[in-house]
């Protein structure tokens, strides 16, 4: 690429970087970099490990907390159907003779004159 | 390839004894490239650190040992690029946040300790580190990859997984910017003094 340009700067900026390049050479590991390097590896580790029991104790309440909310709303439901055997139908049926039942109370006189 | 695809399915099944192999085989490539990447060499040695730590937990990932190399320039460069912007928010010009090495050529300097050929070093490399500045961190690295650490475009195609023209039209960008900027260092090597002397 450097070659398709033709700014008189530009083969001045090439020779600039291959400068930086012999101006930084690479520097000498110290000796303590592997020992370093494990302590980090092991500490993200231990740290990933902390994390991941933590996410699972979550998990496994979460599940509890779910299956007696379930347990809860369920056994109310259950309770008390086995009290209340009619149906729908049933029920409307029960309703409309009761507001019957209350219309006829409603027309009669509670005081008759004979 | 520094290392044989053995070593690194080896080190991929969990044998620590194969990434350490791995680690020292790359170990000084990587320092170096870190090195001109970041240009403050008391980081250098941690940031290396980063990368291998990465590797580490990322070797996994990797699904042929074919592309190791691409792989690690990119977590190289990934770690230099989250360096880089860390270090553009403490920006402050501190003598504290000064580097060690600079410091040291301050040192040197005042007592006439450094010879000529470390001070032309010094100088280039001041001069490099400020026209790069003049460029966002991602084309600093781009540029270092390509200008400086004689990446090919198709090995940069590898580590950057884009294709060549996008690579081509972003490197021709950054280069204009640091063009433009080394131009105006030429006109005027040291604005401070310059401003100083017309005070």
């Amino acid at each position: 690429m450097s070659s398709l340009n033709s700014h008189p700067d530009e083969s001045a900026l090439d020779l600039l970087f291959r400068a930086y390049r012999d101006a930084c050479p690479a520097p000498e590991p110290s000796p303590q970099f592997m020992p370093r390097l494990w302590q980090r590896i092991e500490a993200r580790q231990r740290y990933s490990s902390f994390f991941g029991r933590v996410a699972r104790r979550f998990v496994t309440a979460g599940v509890a907390l779910s299956l007696g909310m379930a347990l809860y709303l369920a056994v109310p439901t259950s309770y008390s159907s086995l009290f209340t055997s009619e149906s729908y139908v049933e029920a409307l049926a029960g309703g409309r003779a009761a507001d019957a039942l209350d219309l006829e109370l409603l027309h009669s006189d509670p005081f008759p004159v004979d | 390839m520094l290392v044989d695809f053995e070593l690194i399915k080896r080190a991929q099944a969990g044998d620590d004894a194969a990434f350490s192999e791995i680690v020292l085989a790359y170990r000084k490539r990587i320092l170096g490239t870190i090195a001109r990447l970041i240009a403050r060499p008391e980081d250098v040695e941690d940031v290396a650190q980063e990368v291998f730590l990465r590797l580490y937990f990322s070797l996994e990932q990797l699904r042929t040992a074919e592309v190791f190399e691409p792989w690690l320039y990119r977590l190289t460069v990934n770690a230099g690029y989250d360096y880089l912007r860390k270090q553009k928010r403490r920006m402050e010009s501190r003598m504290s946040d000064l580097s060690e090495q600079q410091v040291m050529m301050a040192d040197a300097a005042a007592g006439g300790r450094v010879d000529l050929e470390d001070q032309q070093q010094a100088r280039t490399r001041e001069l490099v580190d400020s026209l790069l500045d003049s460029v966002s961190e991602a084309d600093r690295i781009l540029l270092t990859l390509k200008e400086v650490e004689g990446l090919s475009l198709k090995e940069l195609e590898k580590v950057y997984q884009v294709n060549e023209n996008a690579l081509k039209v972003r490197l021709f960008r950054a280069r204009q910017r640091v063009l433009k900027a080394f131009g105006a260092n030429r006109k005027n090597p040291h604005p401070k003094d310059a401003a100083k002397a017309e005070i």
